[in-house]
């Protein structure tokens, strides 16, 4: 009989401890792996839904989040100067400001407005209707030109796409109108509320979970906030070309052009989320994991080894029959790793579903983008995984073969049947 | 010249006047240890201070101080690299001669409310009166609180790795219970009732779960002071990050004791329940 055989047979015939162990090792396999799904989860996620907006360079007037709004001086013209770079594929302005939204006589809600110039890629995934319309194909025109010397508002012309959430509250759907009205954080104002008509329902990728999002053209969102156009956007959005080189070099190309701005990749963005953001959760997941796997490395050792201090007697008359130390040694690293084995196995499936349990937890944090995840599941997580439950098995089987080398035949047998 | 600018009964007209000149173009500025360690700056240093990166309308502080910042779990990452100034030279040094109400405008007002003062009514009746300014309570609701998602976060975790822990401990108690197969069958024998062998079952897994408990509470409170010591480093930060309170050292009691006890009576009852025959093997 192989030494596979007879760790099987010994499985089989301490059929609960086996199962017991098994279940112990699931578990706390379970939390590793999701330790290992947390330790770049949140970082993957992040870096998926900068990706996914299309664009991959960002233009700020200051570094961080500022609570107030810090335009970008002339960026109409930088955008135009930008657009016309070799290695830039696409420009879009954003401006945000906060809004009060009203539909007949339900409750107003406090929205998050957004104002953006015609691009070619989408910052947002339409889920009924359509997107903003920005007139004829190929009409494309420079960022701070206008759609006709009217404002929007005087055309009756506001359409908007909105998230969601604000759809479900108010029961709108493509086609349904609603009045927005800006309230400017930071100034005192009272701007009338201007007529919009709802032209999609979209899910916003940076948008929060419980936030209410409304999106719109340039030319809307200046009527609405009643400015002129001054061509100052909040954040300049620019989608490079890869084949000259990508994100990083037309980030430094941009840079050139305007060393008082902050310009960022989206690699650069990632970085500085990695330094910041996401440390907390890199700490936790490297602790945890370190200490899940010392657990179950103490765990499997100390229940290998009382089961070995318990067969003695079987294991020297094993060897009394003539099987050699190495097939004994082999007999119990298998054992070893038919508990491991299996239980990082089962391991998985529990992981998955416990990582979905803990993601619902952590995404009930205030202000969180909705697409957002700090689970996020890659292959190199699984290789980690299943590396380290191979080193915790042959470590924890280590002390016991160890014992069973050293067994001295005969005297054991003796104790064995004086005892 | 430092020393003679604080001594009055030391001064001359003529010095009291250089030195009223000299504090007065130099006021005064707090650095955090942080950016005094950086900058290699001492109290009574003179540094120059700009709002833009150009150096524009830059001035000359003090170092009066070097202070402590205040620790703040939302920020432990970020390095502290900032000093205090009295607002009178903040608003100097930033705000723009062409805009006279710049010099007026602050970003926040901090204020503590008389006893009795409901924050929510005070905020609307402020929203009302001040269009434009927004209130916060400085204390956060339980909806708000990324805290109490890390709370239940962790909370999460703590269960299930018990869950987990409670599988070995049984597996290691079936173990334990096998061993003690003809032990049990002889005392069964000689007329120990099945509830007398349960009950100190019990006592026993009351014990090691007791025992298991306060080794690891005492461990956690020795290795308290490590971990918190090896975080504060690496972030630069007074914040405390684990704190084993006595609550919490009660809580892991609570928790383990049943436990042990439920897994020692799992684990026996196999054993227990069947006929002393059987437990001899025959």
């Amino acid at each position: 009989m192989t030494s596979l055989g007879l760790a099987w047979r010994t499985a089989r015939r301490y059929r609960a401890r086996t199962l017991l162990a098994v279940a112990g090792v699931a578990i706390i396999g379970a939390l590793l792996f999701d330790m290992l799904l947390l330790s770049r989860g949140l970082l993957a996620s992040f870096a998926d839904l900068l990706d996914s907006e299309g664009f991959d360079v960002r233009v700020i007037a200051s570094e961080g989040l500022p609570a107030m709004r810090v335009p970008i001086p002339g960026s109409a013209d930088l955008a135009d100067r930008i657009r016309g770079m070799p290695s830039v594929r696409d420009v879009a302005l954003i401006r945000m400001e906060r809004a009060r939204v009203r539909r007949g006589a339900d409750r107003p809600r406090v929205v998050t407005l957004v104002g953006r110039t015609q691009s070619g890629v989408g910052p947002w995934t339409v889920v009924r209707g359509a997107s903003l319309s920005y007139g004829p194909v190929g009409s494309a025109r420079a960022s701070g030109e206008r759609d006709s010397a009217s404002l929007p508002s005087e055309r009756g012309d506001c359409p908007v796409v909105i998230g969601r959430n604000l759809a479900t509250a108010f029961a709108l759907e493509p086609g349904s109108s609603l009045d927005v009205t800006a309230t400017p954080a930071g100034i005192a104002s009272a701007l009338p509320s201007v007529a919009c008509r709802v032209v999609g329902l979209v899910d916003f990728g940076f948008a929060g979970v419980d936030e209410y999002a409304v999106a719109t053209t340039m030319d809307a969102f200046e009527a609405i906030v009643a400015e002129p156009s001054h061509g100052e956007a909040d954040l300049i959005l620019v989608a490079s070309r890869a084949e000259s080189g990508g994100g990083a070099a037309a980030a430094r190309a941009i840079a050139g052009l305007r060393p008082d701005l902050r310009v960022y990749s989206n690699e650069d963005v990632v970085a500085q989320f990695n330094r910041n953001g996401f440390a907390y959760f890199r700490q936790i997941s490297f602790v945890l994991s370190s200490l899940t796997m010392s657990f179950a490395f103490l765990l499997v050792a100390t229940l290998l080894t009382v089961s070995i201090n318990q067969r003695l007697g079987e294991i020297a008359a094993l060897r009394a029959l003539g099987i050699g130390r190495r097939r004994i040694a082999a007999m119990l690293l298998w054992e070893s790793a038919l508990l491991v084995g299996a239980g990082a196995l089962l391991a998985l499936p529990l992981g998955g579903v416990l990582a979905l349990l803990l993601d619902h937890i952590l995404r009930q944090m205030p202000g969180l983008p909705e697409r957002l995840h700090f689970f996020v599941f890659e292959p190199r997580a699984l290789v980690i995984h299943v590396v380290l439950f191979v080193i915790t098995a042959a470590a924890a089987a280590a002390y016991p073969v160890w014992l069973t080398s050293r067994l001295p035949i005969a005297a054991t047998l003796r104790r064995e049947v004086v005892g | 010249m430092q020393w003679a600018c604080h001594n009055p009964a030391m001064l001359t007209f003529v010095a009291a006047l250089a030195c009223a000149i000299a504090l007065d173009a130099a006021p005064d500025v707090l650095v955090s240890r942080q950016l005094a360690a950086r900058a290699h700056l001492t109290v009574g240093d003179t540094v120059t201070l700009a709002a833009d990166a150009n150096g524009a309308r830059a001035r000359t502080f003090r170092v009066a101080g070097v202070y402590e910042p205040t620790p703040d779990p939302m920020r432990f990452t970020a390095e502290r690299i900032e000093g205090r100034l009295h607002l009178p030279d903040l608003i100097a040094l930033t705000a723009d001669p062409h805009d006279p109400a710049s010099a007026e405008s602050v970003n926040t007002i901090n204020m503590t409310l008389a006893p009795g003062i409901d924050t929510r009514r005070f905020i609307a009746d402020l929203a009302s009166q001040a269009p434009g300014v927004t209130g916060w309570p400085t204390a956060r609701s339980r909806d708000d609180d990324p805290f109490v998602v890390l709370d239940r976060f962790h909370l999460a975790i703590s269960v299930v790795t018990v869950v987990g822990s409670t599988a070995f401990l049984l597996a290691l108690m079936v173990i334990r219970a096998e061993e003690r197969r003809d032990t049990i069958a002889i005392l069964r024998m000689v007329g120990i009732s099945r509830r007398s062998l349960l009950t100190s079952v019990a006592v026993e897994g009351l014990v090691t779960a007791i025992a298991g408990a306060i080794f690891g509470v005492a461990l956690a409170f020795t290795t308290e002071g490590l971990v918190n010591r090896i975080f504060q480093t690496r972030y630069d930060t007074a914040l405390v990050f684990v704190r084993v309170t006595p609550a919490l050292a009660w809580r892991a009691v609570a928790v383990a004791a049943p436990l042990g006890i439920a897994a020692g009576l799992a684990a026996s009852w196999t054993l227990l329940r069947r006929n002393i025959l059987s437990l001899f093997r025959r």
